[in-house]
């Protein structure tokens, strides 16, 4: 009896030993972890890449009737204000036809002029189409995931655009799957042009829903209300893409509201412009055929 | 052990399988764009708050080396550029040893001191994951909107604790009578 108590005793020291040794492994194994992402980011991002295809089918399926439910919700919100809105839009609408006349009388006139000038064009933009099928929002990152991947010729820096203007750009692709990198992103940096004083700055994130103008020349040429655009400086995107307006100028920081509403995000397009620059992925980028195709 | 029968196969296996199931689904949660206002902001929390919830309840259903693979699978999923892969799963491994530690002051309690543990534990691990993402990637991080998902899940907790809950085994302290006594010496769970 005394011989089988001991053994029990033992036995549980031995078991608590182990539990003890597997704690500190599994902590060793997390630490390890950590440190191999922070040396090898080219194996990461394949982990990265491999999760997100794998997970992307599940996540279309539960995006579906979650996009669904949005939808219906932003709609009651919307019959409440429908008088309003319908005033709003008929005074835009108006605005608007006006400047179409002015863009069509823009438009012959700069054909004329290039066509006096022999002025080259540079490379046509096409686009895909995508589902927003998951929010990789939280309190570091601010980005989505699309159902297009490699295959439907998304590559690493294209640009992604919404109705409104300009969105985010690509950072990782998979076979069906990619990862947007929203403009709000703390690791967002963007060559923008300043549209009415045509000056070069930076435009980052830092994962609020405002944006930072940086290295600006003068900070004092800028106005509230200014159009910031794509400047296609390093040429990963289109030039002209609007971006945002200024909506606080301060003491050697201005702050730009982006027109894209990343909350009510759906569907996005992405722009292949045909060249990838200098945050291009992989050479191995199939060239799609040109126009829009939807998903 | 009783080995009789498909059903009854089946349902030991979907009791050995739901901690996991529910976890993994959580972890992909956290990438669904459901655009609730506070709510979506704090998805990125549900996993520990599953693994809290599990941990007092069935331990051995959610062993370390598959906590391990989910909190790296979230990272790989949720984590932008630069952020450290695998923070997540110290953090879960974290969890799970804090409750099962203190077993005797988180089981068979009034709710409420479940979930002032809950309180701490995810406050541990909301700091642990902001400093090593702002360690990693070397930039200050504005710990505001990590401090509003800590509120925003500590809020939810009891919502969601009670229906993680059902599937909870039965602890000594609250085994039927006809199943008392059929334990062993040192085994927590039937």
């Amino acid at each position: 009896m005394a011989i089988r108590d001991d053994f029990e005793v033992a036995a549980g020291q031995v078991r608590a030993v182990v539990q003890r040794f597997a704690l500190g492994l599994l902590v060793l194994a997390a630490f390890g972890a950590m440190l191999v992402g922070k040396a090898d980011t080219v194996l990461v991002e394949h982990a990265r890449v491999l999760a997100l295809d794998l997970a992307s089918p599940v996540l279309e399926a539960i995006a579906r009737p979650a996009a669904a439910a949005n939808r219906a919700i932003a709609d009651l919100k919307e019959f409440a204000s429908l008088r309003e809105e319908n005033a709003r839009l008929r005074e835009e609408n108006a605005r608007l036809l006006a400047w179409q006349t002015a863009a069509r009388r823009l438009e012959n006139e700069n054909e004329r002029l290039r066509g006096l000038a022999n002025f080259r064009e540079g490379p046509e933009a096409s686009f895909i189409t995508a589902r927003i099928v998951g929010d990789s929002v939280s309190a570091y990152v601010r980005g989505a995931l699309l159902n297009v991947g490699r295959r439907g010729g998304v590559a690493s820096g294209q640009a992604v655009v919404t109705g409104e203007g300009l969105a985010g750009r690509i950072a990782e692709v998979g076979e069906n799957s990619a990862r947007v990198l929203f403009v709000t992103d703390v690791n967002s940096r963007l060559p923008v042009l300043i549209e009415r004083t045509r000056e070069r700055a930076i435009l980052a994130g830092d994962n609020s829903p405002q944006l930072r103008l940086t290295l600006l020349q003068s900070v004092a040429g800028v106005q509230r209300g200014d159009r910031i655009v794509t400047s296609g400086h390093g040429g990963s995107f289109p030039v002209g893409i609007p971006i945002g307006e200024v909506v606080e100028t301060g003491e050697g920081s201005v702050r730009v509201r982006p027109f894209a509403d990343f909350s009510r995000l759906e569907f996005v397009r992405v722009v292949d412009y045909g060249v990838t620059g200098l945050v291009g992925g992989g050479p191995t980028v199939p060239a799609p055929p040109a126009g829009v195709r939807i998903r | 052990m009783r080995a009789d029968g498909l059903l009854a196969m089946l349902d030991r296996w979907g009791r050995l399988a739901l901690p996991g199931t529910v976890l993994l689904f959580f972890v992909l949660l956290t990438l669904a764009p459901l655009r609730a206002p506070y709510l979506s902001g704090a998805l990125p929390l549900l996993p520990a708050l599953a693994v809290f919830q599990f941990s007092l309840a069935t331990p051995e259903r959610l062993p370390g080396p598959l906590l391990l693979a989910m909190g790296i699978l979230l990272d790989l999923l949720l984590g932008g550029p630069g952020a450290p892969v695998g923070v997540s799963a110290l953090g879960f491994v974290l969890i799970r040893a804090a409750v099962v530690n203190n077993r005797r002051y988180l089981v068979g309690v009034p709710f409420l001191f479940q979930w002032f543990g809950f309180c701490l534990l995810a406050w541990g691990f909301v700091v642990l994951v902001w400093f090593f993402t702002a360690l990693w990637t070397w930039t200050a991080i504005d710990p505001v909107p990590a401090m509003m998902q800590y509120v925003v899940v500590v809020v939810i907790y009891p919502l969601l604790a009670p229906l993680l809950a059902r599937v909870r085994a039965r602890d000594p302290l609250n085994v039927p009578d006809e199943s008392r006594g059929t334990a062993r010496p040192g085994e927590t769970t039937s």
